[in-house]
């Protein structure tokens, strides 16, 4: 509908010329002034279908010649016209007639285009220059909605960003809520035993001090003093204090064991979160990998045993914070792609450009196909709702921001193994990649 | 009470076990297994009447443990103590393992002294009487009572019905299936969660409470865990079957409540090893209440 009367609006409603005009009668209308504009004029036959269009260059070309006018201007017009025209429907969109005229047009450019109704008879003159004209206010405004869904598009994946980070954040906290479980567990009744259990030796305490004031007091009967005896005999029998110790000493022991769990997951949380630090600092990579691997326990343990080879790693400048959500990601990928209990091993080490981080396990492995796409954004192997498929992507996209990379190698039944190389780059040279990513 | 009762504690932190075995000590003949391969081991060799299991451990997860001790000691009351509140693992764990009893970490004192009276209250009745062979009474017909207008779960249920001869109700809200209750002595109960609007779920509370020996069964889209944890708590439900309903799984449910059905059927009362929680819920419990009264006259009619 709108394409089809953008054309209609370069309709210009010429008068068209019979065949049998003669050749001088089409140049003075071509003088006049409501036909300046137009290089050609249509000829159109009695039925109103148009013939041909006759050029102002071709009447030129009669009249350059030396008694040009004399000799033809009498003819009848149809002997000079173009007898094929370019001919364009009204109803074609515009796009469809600018690849029609653009694809017949010849240089110079020396006629217009006649515009028919959908039964063929002629409407109109449409010039070129017209044609552009629209053309490029399309161009300008497909280009402002592209503009348009580009922020948009850009907004959305900020979001996504956004939610994927909000997604590993709530990962990460119901995995330690989890994991604080089970000492708060046993600390809690830990200490309400506790309680029960001292209460006897309270009550044998208080009998000991009135044996201990009966003796002390020259007044005391025998009577009195043999319930006072009773009476603290019974109270060592009911708290039975050395049965006791172990036991309390046990509670105490593990209690406090507990409490340093929950202080150690504490700090670890902190840790791992850094928030309050900057982006770019040295950092020892090995710190990280503890630090994800305590927040990723929870999720790991149950899955697989995780056995660490650590190796000596100089500090590298880099946002602790972001290679921590890296390495959670890629410790989770590995627990959730083992079926039954396997293993997932995490070596370090340092070459004299880079330092690696390798997370291997020996899951279900991924085909060729997957493989391929793994680091796409919204690629996932996961049921819908379970995961994001971002969590990859922007960890391709951390690590290259750190100027290092991020391979994989896998095979279906053997496992899989990352490998990321953090490069050892001059200060300056990371800053302004940080800065780029920040 | 005669024989001590025996209760097996299966966690992979030792702490847990060492603060439980010092609760629960005096009480009752208590003994602990960090890894669950042993725990089986153990219940392999020796009478255990509750065994409490950790949900993540390394070796085994606590709903795979419970099956399989269900498979070797079978009158064992299990519960599952366990720090998540995981959908998956509160259903493998009722369906498979036929919990008790679902508790959380960190654990109410009280609650965990209460729910192990219980239990050993139960199995101290059971101790006492001999378990009765059914093998006779295994074609009996029962009446199955369908609250469910999903046309899926009505073709199961009915094809269950015809091949084993058992007679089906169904009703279309809560107030047909009390006239139902009331009318005839229903051994199992097929339901949704929702029926005509109506929430079930009190209902099936009530049952367990007045009607120990009907075994619900729950078939539902709603994935809830703690709703799940109620029902296995407080409704002491079957099964426990997400929809789309998976044929072969909800067949063998129907088959092993009919069994069971049987078994209980046969024995005195004090083998029926079930006692549910009262709903916490103060709104429900006045449900659960006023649905009892409704079906005193069932009450009646189990009495005499």
């Amino acid at each position: 509908m709108t394409t089809a009367s953008a054309l209609a609006r370069l309709l210009k409603p010429v008068t068209p010329l019979a065949p049998e005009m003669s050749i001088a009668d089409v140049a003075d209308r071509l003088l006049t002034p409501q036909h300046k504009a137009f290089l050609s004029l249509p000829i159109v036959d009695a039925a109103g279908r148009p013939l041909g269009l006759v050029s102002r260059s071709t009447l030129q070309d009669i009249f350059m010649q030396r008694f040009g006018r004399d000799l033809r201007g009498r003819h009848p017009v149809q002997e000079v016209m173009n007898p094929a025209p370019l001919v364009v429907s009204l109803d074609t969109s515009l796009e469809e007639a600018a690849k029609q005229i653009t694809g017949q047009l010849h240089y110079p450019i020396t006629e217009d285009f006649i515009l028919v109704d959908g039964q063929g008879a002629y409407r109109g003159l449409g010039t070129v220059l017209d044609l552009l004209k629209a053309m490029e206010a399309r161009i300008a405004q497909r280009n402002a909605v592209l503009r348009r869904a580009l922020v948009e598009l850009k907004e959305s994946q900020t979001q996504l960003v956004q939610s994927e980070k909000m997604a590993s954040l709530g990962q990460m906290v119901a995995g330690v809520a989890h994991e604080l479980n089970t000492p708060l567990a046993y600390v809690k009744n830990n200490l309400q035993l506790l309680r029960e259990l001292s209460a006897p030796l309270f009550e044998l305490a208080e009998a000991q001090a009135a044996l201990a004031d009966c003796l002390a007091d020259p007044g005391c009967d025998e009577a009195r003093l043999a319930s006072a005896l009773d009476h603290a005999a019974k109270a060592r029998e009911q708290a039975a204090p050395e049965l006791l110790v172990d036991d309390l000493e046990q509670l105490f022991g593990d209690t406090l064991y507990g409490l340093e769990q929950i202080g150690e997951l504490v700090v670890g949380l902190k840790d791992f979160a850094r928030l309050d630090r900057a982006m770019s600092e040295e950092v020892d990579l090995n710190d990280c990998v503890r630090s994800a691997l305590l927040i990723a326990r929870n999720s790991i343990k149950d899955k697989a045993e995780t056995v660490l080879q650590l190796g000596e790693l100089p500090c590298i400048p880099c946002a602790p914070s972001q290679v921590n959500q890296v390495l959670l990601n890629l410790l989770t990928n590995a627990a959730q792609a083992i079926d039954g209990f396997g293993q997932i091993r995490v070596k370090t080490w340092a070459e004299e450009a880079a330092v690696f981080v390798s997370v291997q396990d020996n899951g279900r492995g991924m085909s060729a196909q997957v493989l391929a796409r793994i680091f796409d954004p919204f690629f996932t192997t996961k049921p819908v709702g379970q995961g994001t498929g971002l969590g990859l992507s922007i960890s391709f996209k951390i690590i290259q921001d750190h100027g290092g990379l991020i391979r994989v190698a896998s095979e279906p039944g053997r496992g899989t193994r990352f490998l990321i190389r953090l490069p050892r780059p001059l200060a300056a040279e990371l800053a302004t990649a940080l800065k780029r990513s920040a | 009470m005669t024989a001590p009762i025996r209760i097996l504690f299966v966690d992979d932190e030792e702490r847990i076990l060492r603060s439980l075995a010092l609760q629960f000590r005096r009480q009752y003949q208590v003994s602990t297994e960090s890894d669950p391969r042993r725990a089986l081991q153990r219940l392999q060799s020796e009478p255990v009447h509750i065994l409490v299991s950790d949900q993540r451990m390394p070796q085994m997860s606590g709903a795979e443990l419970l099956a399989q001790a269900r498979e070797i000691a079978p009158q064992t009351l299990r519960i599952l103590l366990t720090g998540y509140s995981d959908l998956d693992a509160a259903v493998e764990a009722l369906n498979s393992g036929g919990i008790f009893r679902y508790l959380t970490k960190p654990w109410d004192q009280q609650e965990m002294a209460f729910t192990l009276r219980q239990a050993a209250e139960i199995a101290a009745r059971q101790a006492q009487v001999e378990v009765l062979p059914s093998a006779s009474l295994l074609a009996a017909p029962l009446n199955v009572l369908l609250l469910d207008d999903d046309p899926q779960t009505l073709a199961v249920v009915g094809d269950f019905c015809v091949a084993g001869g058992h007679r089906l109700s169904r009703a279309g809200n809560l107030a047909e299936a009390l006239a139902v209750l009331n009318a005839q002595s229903v051994d199992l109960l097929v339901s949704d969660l929702k029926l005509a609007g109506e929430e079930v779920a009190p209902l099936l509370k009530t049952l367990a409470q007045a009607h120990p020996r009907l075994l619900s069964l729950v078939v539902t889209p709603f994935c809830d865990t703690q709703a799940l944890l109620r029902l296995i708590n407080e409704a002491q439900i079957f099964r426990y079957l997400p929809k789309p309903i998976r044929r072969g799984l909800f067949e063998k449910g129907l088959l092993a409540a009919a069994e069971q059905a049987l078994l209980w059927r046969a024995q005195p009362a004090q083998v029926v090893g079930r006692l549910a929680q009262v709903p916490r819920e103060e709104r429900e419990r006045e449900r659960v209440g006023s649905l009892l009264g409704m079906l005193g006259r069932l009450r009646e009619r189990l009495i005499a």
